[in-house]
């Protein structure tokens, strides 16, 4: 099952970059040791409602915009988008009045591993990320998180149906990323979403020279350290690739199994996709050299504070940015921050999305999206809402590699929606319903049925 | 020497004196939020002249000579005061060379952050530009639990003075959490009590008297010698006593030390307070709080939820919004956090009107006894907006502070035109 899985994801990996990274060609064999996934996936598919919504304001998320339109959602899929479907049979929903949008994407959060509430356990010992070593390659994410984090209900509840959570920012190389739907589940691997590109966190920048920087540990301690750690690391890892291609052509040994290597050498085949947290523009175009000189494309600059300077060199790359729209300021390599860089940077091409890095913020993306038009609007920049959406839904689900699965209402595309009470980027509207894989995970007028986390349940102080 | 000259002359003098250079001004075709009731007046003249609102008339027409700036049917409502906040203290918040909200000093007791406040900060242009006229400035805990220092209020007039007011109130900060250096609740609980109990034996004793004669001296705060200063004055009635806290249990303890002393007391945070809201309604209690809260950074915040501002408002507690959006936004989006806020509370349902008081009228009744209603008279601190105030899209078109019109071009208005063309 997990190998018929990766072969189905390499597919649509290969499909949806527009251009293929190196080694596609190797990847046709059969998949190496460092290619197979140990946590795999056992996220079932719920049991369809189907329905079929009437008369909505639809933001198809692909840039697409229908007034008094229908979406018909059947087996868990989309099956029709448009005006005046017929009814197959199925349970009708008056939305007159109502917007709909995919469900929104976010794809940077630390749900399940920056636990609320904080205590003292956490504070030493974070598993936001592991900062023994500025290389933490050979971690995934998904073996820390913790499914009982309420964070997940929270942003159901606010139209979230997928979520990437990625490693901290301490380390160079952070480790594997997983991506989840927010529904309630013992672990996180029956919220784990398969087929998704494999995610990798990397930062540079002040996060991982100042913890080198700290007494006893051995990271770099300055940004030319950082760069200079990672090239070192990704020639080490194009050493190893080429030791396992020799041993799979019968020219040598099978090299000793190195996990830290084995995902840098994923980036380096395009298996693996990096999400880099990096500010500063002369930051962003080092790691896009980087890239360059080992051949691999960064799926996005997470953060980007400063990607607004430099609109042209992350579309030249084909590498995304995941942007705040108002975090600033607080340290010195975010003193640029503008609000309006979604905006420009999506009127230079660049696939750009709105990202969390907070279960508060992770509520309201589209408001966040709204902020960032508003400043747009303030220099001159009109960005329609069916341009905005896009900025939560479909260039979301491209960096995660999903972009023929969701983000998008069109036949065909998993059914995850939300159904808001009026206008997404209103700081009124609610999720009034909200279906993953077509089926409903959240009815906002049945309050009864609400995810209740383990750790809720049973807490005085948090019930009337 | 010249600023000295302006101190005294503002400190002395009244506040149309002070302000006459600045020509009047005429808001034409405004939908007036005068705060008086729970609609707007439509098509209205707001005059300005002298620091002050001279009056709010339906189709009025605008005086000669008159800087005249037509709303355009939009809403004009009186300027955002954030309940709580740290605007002015902190520049790059990762930099302690570059903070000032706390006092690190073991030996002086007591923490007065009037003179750390810094009108030039990019922060505060960031705010004004947002709408934000007003704030309440609160100090972080000190090394002398539980007392943090006392709160100032800012204006967010153009300059680098923003001292609006000093000696706001007394805060102390009780519950769990790092900060915590003394231990227990109970322990916190009994060292604010013994400090009032032996401002009460003071004051008894005819100190607070004293304290009195000092106050309304010249900006910035005086500079108290102790806490036990600002606790006579909680004990005699003139300012209140601020306590952020969070557990319900906690809130309990505050509304019995209010009967007990007889003082003012206002919740700071208050995640559960919800859970207490009859029990504030009758004490009398306001609370400053986080309308986006809806997840426990603590223990102390498990009841944590986005309706306690409904409940609180429909129970009778009069409440302001403040530390808004906790972490990175309380500070460094004080104005547009306290919009957003404030919208996502009138989504969990708090009536429209009793949002836009609680960034308005409340935080400056709650800190200051102060009036700030769009009225003949009342200071002429007003918003022109491009849409709905509590809508984060919407843009503060003209923001007039003391009757000036001020600035809203913010550090990151000039980046963005700098780089508009960036390809």
């Amino acid at each position: 099952m997990p190998m018929a899985g990766r072969i189905g994801w390499m597919l649509v990996a290969g499909l949806s970059l527009a251009a293929p990274a190196p080694g596609d060609a190797q990847r046709a064999a059969a998949p190496a040791p460092g290619q197979q996934d140990p946590f795999p996936s056992r996220y079932v598919q719920p049991r369809p409602d189907d329905m079929l919504l009437r008369g909505a304001t639809i933001l198809d998320g692909a840039g697409g915009r229908i007034d008094g339109g229908d979406v018909l959602v059947r087996g868990g899929r989309i099956v029709a988008v448009g005006r005046a479907l017929a009814n197959p049979g199925v349970r009708e929903v008056d939305a007159k009045g109502r917007w709909i949008t995919p469900g929104v994407i976010d794809v940077h959060s630390h749900d399940g591993t920056f636990v609320r509430p904080l205590t003292d356990i956490d504070r030493e010992a974070s598993d936001v990320a592991e900062t023994a070593t500025p290389n933490s390659a050979d971690t995934w994410i998904e073996t820390a998180v913790n499914a009982q984090d309420m964070a997940f209900d929270r942003a159901l509840a606010a139209g979230v149906t997928t979520i990437q959570i990625l490693p901290g920012s301490t380390p160079i190389f952070g480790g594997r990323s997983v991506v989840v739907k927010p529904v309630r589940a013992p672990t996180v691997w029956d919220m784990k979403v398969a087929g998704a590109v494999q995610g990798f966190k990397m930062a540079c920048g002040e996060n991982p020279k100042s913890w080198g920087a700290e007494k006893d540990q051995d990271g770099p301690t300055s940004r030319e350290g950082v760069i200079a750690y990672m090239r070192q690391r990704f020639i080490e890892a194009q050493e190893y690739r080429r030791a396992w291609e020799r041993h799979r052509a019968g020219a040598g040994p099978a090299p000793a199994r190195d996990l830290k290597l084995e995902a840098i050498a994923g980036i380096l085949t395009g298996d693996i996709r990096v999400n880099l947290h990096c500010y500063r523009a002369g930051d962003i175009a080092a790691m896009l050299n980087i890239a360059k000189e080992f051949g691999f494309r960064i799926g996005a600059i997470h953060h980007a504070t400063e990607a607004y300077k430099i609109p042209g060199l992350l579309r030249a790359a084909g590498t995304c940015a995941a942007v705040w729209a108002d975090w600033w300021g607080f340290k010195m390599e975010a003193q640029d921050a503008i609000r309006a860089e979604a905006p420009l940077l999506e009127r230079e091409g660049v696939c750009v999305m709105m990202h969390s890095d907070s279960p508060a913020d992770g509520q309201r993306l589209n408001i966040a999206a709204a902020k960032a038009a508003a400043a747009g609007r303030r220099i001159g920049i009109v960005t329609p809402p069916e341009t905005m959406i896009k900025w939560t839904t479909s260039n979301p689900a491209k960096l995660l590699g999903l972009d023929t699965q969701i983000g998008t209402l069109a036949p065909g595309y998993r059914a995850d929606l939300v159904l808001w009470s009026g206008d997404p980027f209103s700081v009124y509207s609610r999720a009034d319903l909200v279906l993953i894989d077509g089926a409903i995970a959240w009815d906002r007028a049945q309050p009864r049925t609400a995810p209740v986390s383990d750790f809720e349940l049973g807490r005085r102080s948090a019930q009337p | 020497m010249k600023r000295l000259i302006a101190m005294f002359a503002l400190g002395a003098a009244t506040p149309a004196l002070a302000q006459t250079a600045a020509p009047p001004i005429a808001i034409t075709h405004a939908e007036a939020w005068t705060m008086e009731s729970d609609t707007p007046v439509r098509d209205a003249t707001i005059i300005v002249a002298d620091g002050r609102i001279v009056s709010v008339t339906p189709g009025g027409a605008a005086p000669e000579g008159a800087t005249v700036i037509d709303a355009k049917g939009k809403p004009v409502t009186p300027g955002l005061m954030n309940g709580a906040t740290q605007i002015g203290l902190i520049e790059v918040s990762s930099s302690a060379d570059t903070r000032d909200q706390a006092s690190a000093d073991d030996r002086n007791p007591g923490f007065d952050p009037a003179r750390a406040l810094n009108g030039n900060s990019t922060l505060v242009d960031l705010a004004r530009a947002d709408g934000l006229t007003r704030a309440l400035i609160y100090p972080s805990p000190s090394r002398q639990p539980v007392f943090s220092g006392e709160p100032v209020i800012a204006r967010l007039r153009d300059g680098a003075d923003i001292l609006g007011r000093g000696d706001v109130a007394a805060y102390a900060v009780i519950g769990g959490g790092a900060w915590d250096r003394i231990g227990s609740r109970a322990q916190q609980w009994a060292v604010l009590r013994k400090a009032l109990t032996d401002a009460k034996r003071a004051g008894a004793a005819g100190e607070a008297a004293d304290a009195g004669k000092r106050r309304g001296g010249p900006p910035p705060g005086r500079g108290r010698h102790d806490e036990g200063e600002a606790l006579r004055d909680v004990i005699a009635g003139e300012i209140p006593l601020a306590i952020q806290t969070h557990r319900e249990t906690d809130i309990r303890q505050a509304i019995d030390l209010t009967r007990e002393f007889g003082i003012r007391v206002v919740i700071v945070g208050g995640a559960e307070a919800w859970r207490v809201a009859d029990a504030l309604a009758q004490a009398k209690i306001a609370v400053v709080l986080d309308p986006l809260t809806n997840m426990p950074e603590s223990f102390d915040q498990l009841g944590a939820r986005q309706t306690n501002a409904a409940i609180l408002t429909a129970a009778g507690v009069r409440i302001a919004f403040g530390m808004v959006g906790g972490g990175i936004h309380m500070s460094y989006n004080a104005g547009m956090a306290l919009r957003e806020g404030a919208g996502i509370a009138v989504a969990n349902g708090l009536p429209y009107a009793d949002a836009l008081r609680a960034v308005t009228i409340n935080p400056a009744a709650i800190w200051g006894g102060e009036r700030i209603t769009l009225t003949p008279g009342a200071p002429a601190d007003l918003v022109v907006w491009d849409g709905d105030p509590l809508e984060p899209s919407s843009i503060a078109l003209n923001v007039i502070v003391e009757g000036r019109t001020a600035s809203t071009r913010s550090r990151q208005d000039l980046l963005a035109e700098r780089y508009r063309d960036a390809r």
